[in-house]
């Protein structure tokens, strides 16, 4: 059974279907039923003969849904749905005959630290944004209230998470995207008004064309001098989540990380490479000089400020309990290589960024 | 095929939607006035009363009569209506000009006569006081002063429309009606559209009045009745001075006497009494006083009461305002309307700016685009992604702009906003709103799309030039906008809101009906209180609305709020509806008033414009 609501005038049913359709050809399973309800109304909003017959009839709870914005303006609608309807699931968990919850948290809720986090639930009160902190707490939340009630509990912290590694195909753009749509944002914005000589002069902004269309864009990313970003595509979250739920019957928590970070400079190396770009250079935080940067770094860190934290990531995530169960099943991450980056580029590029226009 | 067989439904559908806002009787775009109307200026000249009589013969409410016949031929088929009224409805009236004259020629084809309509005594003795051409009785005349898109009021036929020359004609007529026992109204340009200048006697239409003498050495103006805000504002500009005036087709006297008149340069300008020096009335048996004269009727005092106006204006003189040749405008963004009244509250306590008004988010995307389409796309992107709920809107001097860029985190200056108005049609095709989606910022997105480093990225995606802009108009309209837009003034603030050409916008996707209240601006919970009561009834009933805008006044003690629903007022259901909220809204407003210093029904003030605004607000 899948819990859904309805959004911008869209019903549960059609918003799945539209999902199902988007995966693949096969349509929703005969074997999913959808059950129109809301995790942000104690009670789903269903009325109380709904709520107790769907009650009677759970066995397991996976519980997917986030709100995973960063922003700590945000704050309420991200303790909204990360914690308060986290409540609501585990109120219907606690009436229902549900013996195991399966919660999908964050690698990241291990909050500021360097270094190694442990497969474990970690008091920590410092985080770099709102989405570490409440997911932490709602970490915190299912393991108490999941103990409480004698439900078993499964918490699985996945790191970045990017398209299918072997077609591309993502339904969001944000994340490890996000920082490479700003790039090409900007080069083909500047490209397609350098063709049309605008009276603009582009010097203004620094970047130039060289003659076979190579946009040089001088930025530099500052970066850390270890760490770097851990990505994981989503076909390998999948493989990973399933082998634990079926596996790891006593409850834990399970990192599914990759255990070869990608450095700023290699994903930077992608980014030129596949997009005709140049000019673009990673420099170690100690190096990186002070005073004013151009007018194409600022904005370009303005508008990644809030991944910087990910793109010097020094956190080194333990997944022994994870791959425990993976390595037999011959289940492992792949590595984020130019070939799979430029799967997912390709893509991206096909559908506009999952921008329709 | 009959002669109506001429009036298709989509050109009845048109004529029938005129706002009756008058703009088509300033030349407000340069494109000239209608050529007859400037000639004749009875209503019936204009393109509105065009629209009206095409209206009228089409639901068959008048025979085609000689006066029908002269008005229909008179139209040259210039295409400045179309132009005009584009401008601030979207509608194309040239269709029903042109239904017009195959509707005339049909019926003339058919050998049929237009009806003569007879002259009665008080016609004639109308025509005795201001001449043959200026009074008239003929139906084809009467329909253009017989309706507004008012929701609460029947079409009323009058008698008789005048149009006198001078002062002396006009208190001639008025002792005329006084003793003959005929009603009479005085009509400026109707602009009111609140059903106020209806009558079954006679109507008197001051548009042949409108001299304008500036007194500079004093600050003032001297101008007759129908002269309207546009025309007085230019004069004065010519000059370098500035009048306080709101709607550019309202004529100034009639504005003062019905609302006291209120714009956003009231935050300095004051309200009421404030505009004037000295006001001439005829009151209704024809007695002559001015408001200066220390045994003249106390117009200056307030009374909450519907009363009639103190009489006619029959000529007044009102304050110009000195300007300096560094006013600009600037917007400031804000995503709550709490912040923004605080600010707005704030910089007019410290004296900062002069016109200062908080626009809630339909008014400054629908001010600044020349199509509904794009106002609609503008609003999603101003508000939904760039999180720009509301913006205050100041005009003010050097000092006034660097103070207000020390107090607050970002804003729209003068060049930005040219580069909106005129790249606004590439703004809401970009890729931006994607980009802008995907920020994570601690501050609101407009803080960052707004920042320096991205101006001339802003720039390149927004490509800004008339001819940008005017790629949002159809097609055969595109010359026109391209060189309107070439104007500077066309995208400078301080003149947009000198002569406020683009306000009637508001209403182009339906008709407003406006409530305007007095309000405290602190504690900012009676204008939430306000705005939730005017949005729940609007809901309870089904009708459109939305925030109009707040405008300081008195330092900030006080300000007017401006809220609007939004109605097709050719439905009668929507009329219903207006009603049953109506009925609701007042006692809101009334008990509101009475629990809450400084809250008062723009209702009460009607007629008393002339009132000094420290008796209504503080009393
Ligand atoms: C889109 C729009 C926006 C508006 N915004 C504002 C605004 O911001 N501020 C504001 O103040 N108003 C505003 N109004 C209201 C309108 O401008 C005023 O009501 C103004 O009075 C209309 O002027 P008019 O000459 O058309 O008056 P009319 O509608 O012709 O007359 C209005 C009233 O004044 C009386 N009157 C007219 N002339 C005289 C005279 N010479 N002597 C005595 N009484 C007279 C009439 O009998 C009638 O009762 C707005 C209207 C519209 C349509
Ligand atoms: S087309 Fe006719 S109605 Fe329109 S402005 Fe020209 S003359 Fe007037």
């Amino acid at each position: 059974m899948l819990l859904a609501r309805s959004r911008d005038n869209t019903a549960p049913e059609e918003r799945i279907k539209a999902l199902f359709d988007w995966l693949g050809p096969d349509g929703i399973p005969s074997c999913v039923q959808i059950v129109p309800g809301d995790l942000n109304c104690s009670g789903f909003g269903l009325s109380s003969t709904d709520y107790h017959k769907l009650a009677s009839r759970v066995d397991e709870i996976i519980h997917c849904a986030s709100d995973t914005s960063f922003s700590e303006r945000k704050r309420a609608q991200i303790e909204k749905a990360n914690v308060a309807n986290l409540h609501h699931l585990l109120d219907f968990a606690a009436k229902s005959r549900c013996c195991f919850f399966h919660f999908i948290s964050t690698a990241y809720a291990a909050g500021k630290r360097r270094g190694i986090c442990p497969e474990a639930l970690v008091d920590t009160r410092s985080f770099f944004n709102v989405y570490e902190e409440t997911k932490h707490r709602a970490e915190m939340t299912a393991a108490k209230r999941c103990g409480r009630e004698g439900i078993r509990l499964n918490i699985y912290r996945p790191s970045i998470v990017y398209g299918n590694s072997r077609t591309g195909k993502t339904l969001r753009f944000n994340a490890m995207y996000y920082p490479v749509k700003i790039l090409v944002f900007l080069k083909n914005l500047y490209h397609q008004k350098h063709r049309e000589h605008t009276r603009e002069s582009d010097e203004q902004m620094g970047i130039s064309f060289s003659a076979d269309g190579t946009a040089h864009m001088p930025i530099r990313i500052e970066a850390a001098p270890s760490g770097g970003i851990n990505l994981i595509p989503v076909d390998f979250f999948t493989a990973a989540f399933s082998a634990i739920m079926e596996t790891a019957l006593d409850g834990g928590v399970f990192h599914i990380t990759n255990d070869t970070i990608k450095s700023v400079s290699d994903i930077i190396h992608y980014t030129q490479k596949y997009f005709h770009i140049t000019g673009i250079q990673a420099v170690q935080t100690q190096n990186f000089p002070p005073g004013p940067q151009s007018r194409l770094e600022i904005l370009f860190s303005r508008y990644t400020e809030v991944y910087r934290q990910y793109m010097q990531d020094e956190r080194i995530f333990d997944n022994t309990s994870a791959a425990a169960i993976l390595n037999p099943k011959g289940i492992s991450c792949p590595d984020f290589d130019y070939r799979i980056f430029s799967r997912c580029m390709q893509y991206a590029e096909a559908v506009n960024w999952g921008n329709p226009s | 095929m009959t002669p109506l067989d001429h009036i298709p439904e989509d050109i009845r559908r048109t004529a029938a939607q005129c706002r009756h806002y008058a703009m088509c009787k300033i030349d407000y775009l340069e494109t000239g006035l209608c050529p007859p109307a400037k000639k004749t200026p009875y209503v019936g000249y204009f393109p509105q009363g065009r629209m009206d009589l095409c209206d009228a013969l089409a639901k068959d409410l008048i025979p085609v009569t000689e006066a029908a016949v002269d008005i229909i031929s008179s139209c040259t088929l210039c295409g400045s209506c179309d132009r005009q009224c584009h401008f601030v409805t979207g509608m194309r009236p040239m269709k029903v000009m042109q239904a017009l004259k195959a509707f005339l020629d049909a019926f003339q084809e058919k050998g049929e006569k237009p009806a003569v309509i007879l002259e009665d005594e008080p016609l004639k003795a109308l025509k005795n006081i201001v001449g043959e051409k200026w009074a008239t009785n003929d139906p084809a005349h009467l329909i253009a002063y017989a309706n507004d898109p008012f929701p609460l009021a029947d079409r009323q036929m009058p008698g008789y429309v005048v149009l006198p020359g001078s002062a002396d004609e006009l208190v001639e007529i008025v002792k005329y009606a006084d003793r003959s026992e005929i009603p009479i109204v005085v009509r400026g340009n109707g602009g009111s559209v609140f059903g106020f200048v209806f009558t079954r006697g006679i109507i008197i239409d001051v548009n042949r009045m409108k001299k304008i003498q500036l007194d500079p050495d004093n600050w003032s103006a001297v101008i007759e009745p129908g002269v309207t805000s546009f025309e007085l504002q230019k004069a004065a500009a010519e000059h370098g001075y500035r009048v306080n005036t709101a709607e550019p087709a309202a004529t100034v006297c009639g504005n003062i006497v019905c609302t006291g008149l209120f714009s956003t340069w009231a935050n300095v300008y004051g309200v009421g009494a404030d505009h004037i020096v000295d006001m001439t009335f005829v009151d209704k048996h024809g007695t002559v006083f001015s408001i200066n004269d220390k045994n003249a009727p106390n117009v200056f005092g307030f009374k909450e009461a519907v009363l009639p106006s103190p009489g006619i204006c029959t000529g007044a003189r009102v304050r110009m305002h000195p300007v300096t040749d560094d006013e600009q405008g600037i917007l400031v963004p804000f995503t709550t309307l709490a912040d923004a009244v605080c600010f707005a509250k704030d910089i007019s306590r410290r004296r900062i700016g002069l016109a200062v008004g908080i626009l809630g988010g339909h008014y400054l995307s629908t001010f600044i685009s020349p199509t509904l389409a794009l106002a609609e796309q503008t609003r999603d992107v101003f508000s939904g992604i760039l999180e720009m709920t509301c913006v205050v809107s100041v005009i003010g001097d050097k000092y006034t702009r660097r103070s207000i860029r020390q107090m607050v985190p970002c804003v729209i200056d003068s060049s930005t906003l040219k580069m909106f108005m005129l790249g606004l049609p590439q703004l809401v095709r970009s890729d931006l709103a994607d980009i802008v989606q995907g920020l994570e910022s601690d501050g609101p997105a407009y803080e960052t799309v707004l920042s320096e480093e991205m101006l001339p990225v802003l720039e390149k995606i927004l490509s800004p030039s008339p001819e940008t802009i005017a790629a949002a108009v159809d097609e055969d309209l595109r010359d026109f906008y391209e060189a309107l837009y070439s104007r500077p003034h066309m995208t400078d603030m301080v003149w947009l809101a000198m002569f406020r050409i683009v306000s009637a916008r508001m209403s182009r996707h339906k008709h407003m009906f406006a409530f305007l209240i007095y309000v405290p601006l602190e504690p900012v919970d009676v204008i939430q209180e306000l705005i939730t009561s005017f949005g729940q009834i609007a809901e309870k009933h089904g009708i459109e609305h939305d925030l109009g805008f707040i405008t300081p006044l008195d330092l900030g003690k006080r300000g007017i709020l401006e809220y609007d629903y939004y109605i097709d007022h050719t439905d009668s259901k929507e009329s219903e509806k207006i009603r049953l909220a109506v009925a609701d809204i007042e006692p809101m407003v009334d008990k509101l008033s009475s629990t809450c210093k400084g809250v008062k029904f723009l209702k009460y003030i009607f007629s008393q414009g002339c009132a000094r605004k420290e008796n209504f607000l503080y009393t």
